[in-house]
């Protein structure tokens, strides 16, 4: 029994030390801002649902979220608020997965799924930082 | 978890739940509906990314009823007038209207607004388009070969019309049923045609706008106050077109005309649609032009090859049709006819009677068959300044490329 969980223990480190989680961030134009039509959106989600089931199948989505269009800024020593829409921004961040992978090269290979390049759309790859204990 | 949805299902939802907020609203209320029906869709794309839902349809249906509240307060931010449906106790009336059955009878307000007499045929198939079926002014203009800012005034100019005629939103009754139901088969007659007669070589598009029709028009026939011989007709002619559109375009995106066709590609189960819809259609032996071009359609249906085609039956079809609608069309259908059953001199008196001007962008079909005149004839010089007059006159690409085909092929070498 011991010897049991040893073993799974080391396969468990093991995975750990292999593994690492990465962030893919999505940038580009809001779909509101492009005028799809219904058809085009069913398409897009359509693609996205895909996406989303092939990463979970592979084991490797660990999360995600889509963000709403609306901003708020605030900048500098003076806390300057600007509110903004995503019309007056023509990049904005639309969402993020996080996904396990063993390096930059293996999520680039998950993000070549991402469905929205046709629209002028950017996948940002971020390793998430591991701090020791 | 796997999340799978139903094809069209927001193109067609769109439709739906335009139809249904127009009856609790209004048709003076078109626009604010549309933006928010528009916007139920963004709403579902953002939350849908991450959280597929199980039931797409049920959540969008959802969706489009929490929009009642919301656009009954902007309008009342707005200071419009607001129905009196809105009113909180009448919650469950609203409900009612989100059944199946309702849906529907919403859907069959929508068209018949859309067939209003007031409106130019251009301006109802474009309003149709946008507002039942949901497509973009994008795809419309791309499917029926129009420029996007045509469509825009086009639809714009319905909804002018609407509400400056304050067009109810009702399937009319008593006399003006008949009436009315008459035009509705007309668009929905223009909108297959667009898809099966335009040529274009992109596929999907030609098969949409048929889809879309044939969708509307079985519409029509589930409504008991609706059917009739004459929807049972247009549907199987429908049908019987459609079945033999794969076989219209080759790999290539070129035109395939009948005698080529591979009649193996036809498609059986819509031949099949057809035929009961056509045996609903002769009950009351009363016939109508769609009745005669659905025997045409079904004619050559039935030839198992080109050759066996039976062309004294379809000439009979052809000259009934051409007694209850003496279009220019009808005539050049019948000097088709005639050259293919080689009574050449009748062909030929039967196109001296027509001016190719009457046929508008088809004029170069007049050249075309000419042509085929003087090739039976033996008249090569004059067939070949016939195609080349066709050629100058035909707008389509594919349509121009199968006549210079043709062009080479009886040139002598």
């Amino acid at each position: 029994m011991r010897r049991w969980l040893r073993l799974i223990g080391v396969t468990f480190n093991l995975k750990c030390k292999i593994m690492k989680e990465f962030m893919m961030i999505f940038i580009g134009a809001d779909y509101a801002d492009l005028g799809l039509s219904p058809e085009e959106m069913q398409g897009r989600m359509g693609k996205w649902f895909a996406w989303g089931n092939k990463m979970e199948e592979a084991g490797i989505l660990r999360g995600g979220n889509a963000l709403t269009p609306s901003v708020r800024r605030i900048v500098g020593e003076n806390r300057t608020v600007t509110d903004m829409t995503s019309a007056e921004i023509k990049e904005i961040v639309g969402g993020y997965y996080l996904v396990e992978a063993k390096d930059f090269d293996a999520v680039e290979a998950v993000a070549q799924d991402f469905p929205d390049y046709d629209l002028g759309g950017t996948v940002e790859i971020r390793e998430i930082m591991v701090f020791d204990r | 978890m796997e999340s799978k949805m139903i094809d069209h299902l927001f193109r067609h939802h769109y439709g739906k739940m335009v139809s249904v907020l127009t009856r609790i609203f209004g048709l003076a209320h078109l626009e604010t509906i549309q933006d928010a029906v528009q916007d139920t869709f963004l709403k579902a794309a953002l939350s849908w990314k991450n959280n597929p839902p199980e039931n797409p349809e049920a959540w969008l249906t959802k969706a489009a009823k929490n929009r009642v509240l919301d656009i009954f307060r902007k309008l009342q931010a707005e200071r419009k007038r607001v129905p009196e449906s809105t009113n909180g106790i009448e919650a469950i009336a609203i409900n009612e209207l989100f059944l199946d059955s309702e849906i529907a009878d919403s859907q069959l307000r929508m068209i018949f607004t859309a067939c209003h007499p007031s409106l130019a045929p251009t301006e109802r198939i474009a309003f149709s388009l946008k507002t039942i079926s949901g497509f973009s002014n994008k795809e419309i203009a791309s499917a029926i070969l129009t420029k996007e800012e045509t469509i825009r005034k086009r639809v714009s100019r319905a909804r002018k019309i609407i509400q400056q005629k304050n067009i109810s939103f009702q399937i009319p009754i008593g006399r003006k049923l008949p009436e009315r139901l008459e035009s509705v088969m007309e668009v929905l007659y223009l909108i297959f045609n667009e898809g099966f007669q335009s040529n274009r070589s992109d596929i999907l598009i030609r098969k949409e706008l048929c889809g879309e029709a044939l969708r509307l028009c079985k519409m029509l026939l589930l409504n008991k106050k609706l059917r009739s011989p004459k929807v049972y007709a247009l549907f199987a002619l429908m049908c019987f077109h459609a079945a033999r559109l794969d076989s219209k375009i080759d790999a290539e995106g070129a035109v395939v005309d009948l005698m080529h066709q591979d009649r193996n590609l036809w498609h059986f189960p819509l031949i099949r649609m057809g035929n009961d819809a056509m045996s609903k259609a002769v009950e009351e032996n009363v016939y109508s032009s769609y009745h005669y071009e659905a025997a045409i359609a079904a004619e050559h249906l039935k030839a198992r090859s080109f050759e066996r085609t039976d062309w004294d039956k379809i000439l009979l079809w052809c000259e009934r049709l051409y007694e209850i609608q003496p279009s220019a069309f009808a005539r050049l259908q019948l000097a088709s006819v005639q050259l293919q059953r080689n009574e050449l001199e009748t062909a030929n008196q039967i196109l001296r009677g027509l001016d190719p001007s009457d046929l508008g962008q088809r004029g170069y079909l007049y050249y075309g068959f000419l042509a085929e005149y003087y090739r039976k004839q033996d008249e090569i010089p004059k067939a070949l300044a016939c195609l080349d007059l066709a050629i100058l006159s035909v707008s389509n690409q594919s349509e121009k490329k199968y006549l210079e085909k043709k062009k080479q092929s009886i040139q002598p070498t």
